[in-house]
């Protein structure tokens, strides 16, 4: 069953390894059909790809090619022996499975002394010293080639938690603002409840149903806290098991308005046209948070009748997502504290007094784990919120 | 009133249960309670009720395990309650033979609104001739020994593709069917890009059935979950 095997957590903790293929998948290169991630996956990655080969085969001739230039000019066999130690690190640089620059370091071995040693153009050397400077040729490309996959290796695991780091200090910005995004809300429901409860004869119908509305206002609201916080438990586990799939763009867009706002129908809501058959790859509950904060933010942040327009097209290998505004737009002094997480802004609009700047900083973390970019300007008139995916192509079944 | 829907409630917490049979008297439904699986398939069985709404964590069944035991000898509407946001217990679900379901929280709008879906599903059951050459939905219909389909006078051109998908959702109309249901019964696989070709059939497949008049709903996405085919006389939902 597909839908099991990439959804579920604990699977696609088990191919923490591939993360570099999760990267490759989320910029938009090809994926294989269908069995993708299987455990055996972190075996098979030491056997070098045909690219890994192309790449050994293609530096070996050219560090032979520099090699015969410097015997021709007549440089000493030190020289072209760096020259091959060199050839050695760059394809453990390029190359991606360990095995190639093994491979490498061999043939530099059997290359240097086929065209270099006497008698030249064959594997036999006249010398015995020469099988010293082999070995010693060997070691040395050996290590460098291994000193340089670590290297990779530990720039991957940088880049990775560094990723991580940024994630948990989302969770954390999130954590610290709930007790006051879920506090507030918390208080007037149940005070007003136990009103409700304690004295319901003492009060007129208008008070009331002032009080119903609040209720229901604040519980609304807290759905909308709920639901950001389970998207940073989603976000927790990427990007190795963000369960990215090719999504239709206007079918997430259609999602999002379902969940925007209750207070929409004092705004015009525009859903552009020419995103129909844009498919882009994305966590799709993710994809609609975001847009659902976006939206709600743009409704929360304009007068009463301001018109919101959603957009998407394609550029280049990504997807671009718009949401603008004709409300009173960023001033620069907002601008720089946007992604704060309790700032709010000094004029709204609206009864509203909430920290939605917390769902922002969470949009930004959820389209950077896509790889993608959320940036907001000033549109003037209006605020202008864009975010990219990377696009997927896909290959028609008939 | 007797004649309106008999709803069987299964829902162990008491406050839920109150909200939802306070809503269905509100509504003039009339309804059962059962706070477990094992009650919920004895009531089914003997007060056969129009519809279950089931809510899928209960303490002594499996929300699923009652869903099968009820689909083996009764087709009767199932619509589950979860309060997961994760996707996968109702994909289960419905793939076990649940026809639509609810998210906790679910606004009582919302949960009218998917029973009044449901009841259409179930007259148009009842007044269904057994095996009908012809399906008409709306301005929509499909003639299946000719393999055409139209709205209204005019005929559709569909990929073949197209017109299995058209088939197989009018079909199953009203219910919930699960992109692996689907992909299976298409391309008889599963696999990560059936599902993106599916997107891609489905988007054209919508955009001809909606061509004519773009306010019309006949296929309803569930994001992450599926796609659906409403029955159009009314408003959608």
């Amino acid at each position: 069953m597909l839908k099991k095997r990439d959804d579920d957590p604990k699977n696609s903790v088990r191919v923490q390894k591939s993360a570099a293929e999760t990267a490759a998948a989320g910029s938009g290169a090809s994926v294989p059909e269908g069995h993708t991630a299987g455990p055996g996956k972190g075996l098979i990655r030491f056997v070098p790809s045909w690219m890994d080969l192309l790449w050994t085969v293609a530096l070996l001739a050219a560090v032979t090619l520099i090699g015969l230039l410097f015997a021709r000019l007549g440089f000493s066999e030190a020289n072209i022996i760096t020259v091959y130690i060199l050839g050695v690190l760059i394809t453990s640089i390029l190359a991606e499975s360990p095995a190639a620059g093994v491979i490498s370091s061999l043939a530099s071995v059997l290359l240097f002394n086929y065209f270099f040693i006497e008698p030249r153009f064959s594997f036999h050397t006249y010398e015995t010293e020469y099988l010293v400077t082999f070995a010693i040729m060997l070691a040395a490309s050996l290590t460098t080639g291994t000193l340089a996959n670590r290297l990779k290796e530990t720039a991957r695991q940088s880049a990775e938690s560094a990723f991580r780091t940024q994630v948990l200090s989302a969770k954390n910005q999130l954590l610290r603002s709930v007790s006051h995004d879920l506090r507030t809300p918390l208080t007037s429901i149940s005070g007003n409840a136990r009103t409700l409860v304690s004295h319901a004869d003492q009060l007129d119908g208008e008070t009331r149903r002032r009080i119903y509305a609040d209720i229901s206002g604040e519980a609304e609201w807290l759905i909308d806290v709920v639901e950001n916080l389970l998207s940073v438990t989603r976000l927790e586990n990427a990007p190795v098991s963000l369960p990215l799939k090719a999504e239709l763009v206007s079918d997430v867009i259609e999602e999002a308005l379902r969940h925007v706002s209750r207070h929409q129908d004092e705004h015009t809501l525009i859903v552009e046209p020419g995103g129909e058959l844009l498919l882009a790859r994305m966590d799709a509950k993710l994809i609609v948070q975001v847009l659902v904060n976006l939206i709600n933010n743009a409704i929360a942040y304009t007068q009463t009748g301001s018109v919101i327009r959603i957009g998407a097209w394609r550029e280049g290998d990504r997807v671009a997502v718009r949401v603008s505004d004709n409300g009173p737009g960023l001033p620069p002094d907002v601008r720089e504290h946007l992604f704060e997480m309790y700032y709010t802004g000094k004029n709204r609009a609206g009864d509203s007094r909430r920290s939605l700047g917390l769902g922002l900083s969470l949009c930004r973390s959820i389209v950077e784990a896509h790889g993608g970019e959320l940036t907001l300007e000033d549109g003037g008139p209006g605020c202008v919120a864009t975010f990219t995916l990377p696009a997927e192509e896909v290959t028609i079944h008939e | 009133m007797n004649n309106r829907p008999l709803i069987l409630v299964v829902e162990d917490d008491a406050a839920v249960r109150n909200l939802i049979t306070t809503t269905l008297r509100t509504h003039d439904y009339r309804f059962l309670t059962a706070s477990d699986g094992e009650t919920a398939v004895m009531l089914a069985s003997s007060r056969r009720p129009d519809v279950v709404l089931l809510d899928l964590g209960l303490p002594d069944t499996e929300g699923v395990e009652v869903i099968r035991r009820i689909r083996s000898w009764s087709n009767l509407p199932i619509l589950v309650i979860s309060a997961r946001s994760e996707d996968d217990d109702k994909i289960e679900a419905l793939d076990a033979g649940a026809d639509d379901y609810l998210t906790k929280p679910f606004s009582v709008e919302e949960m009218l609104a998917r029973l009044r879906v449901t009841e259409r599903r179930l007259a148009l059951m009842q007044n269904q001739e057994a095996e009908s050459a012809v399906f008409r939905n709306g301005d929509l219909s499909i003639d299946y020994a000719a393999r055409r389909a139209f709205l209204g006078e005019n005929e559709l051109r569909l990929t073949p593709i197209e017109y299995k998908l058209l088939c197989l959702l009018a079909g199953n109309i009203g219910k919930v069917l699960t992109h692996t249901f689907i992909t299976q019964k298409i391309w008889g696989a599963g696999g990560e890009s059936e599902l993106a070709s599916l997107r891609v059939f489905m988007a054209t497949l919508r955009r001809k059935l909606e061509a004519a008049d773009p306010t019309v709903r006949f296929i309803q996405t569930h994001i992450g979950i599926g796609y659906r085919m409403l029955r159009v006389e009314q408003e959608g939902v």
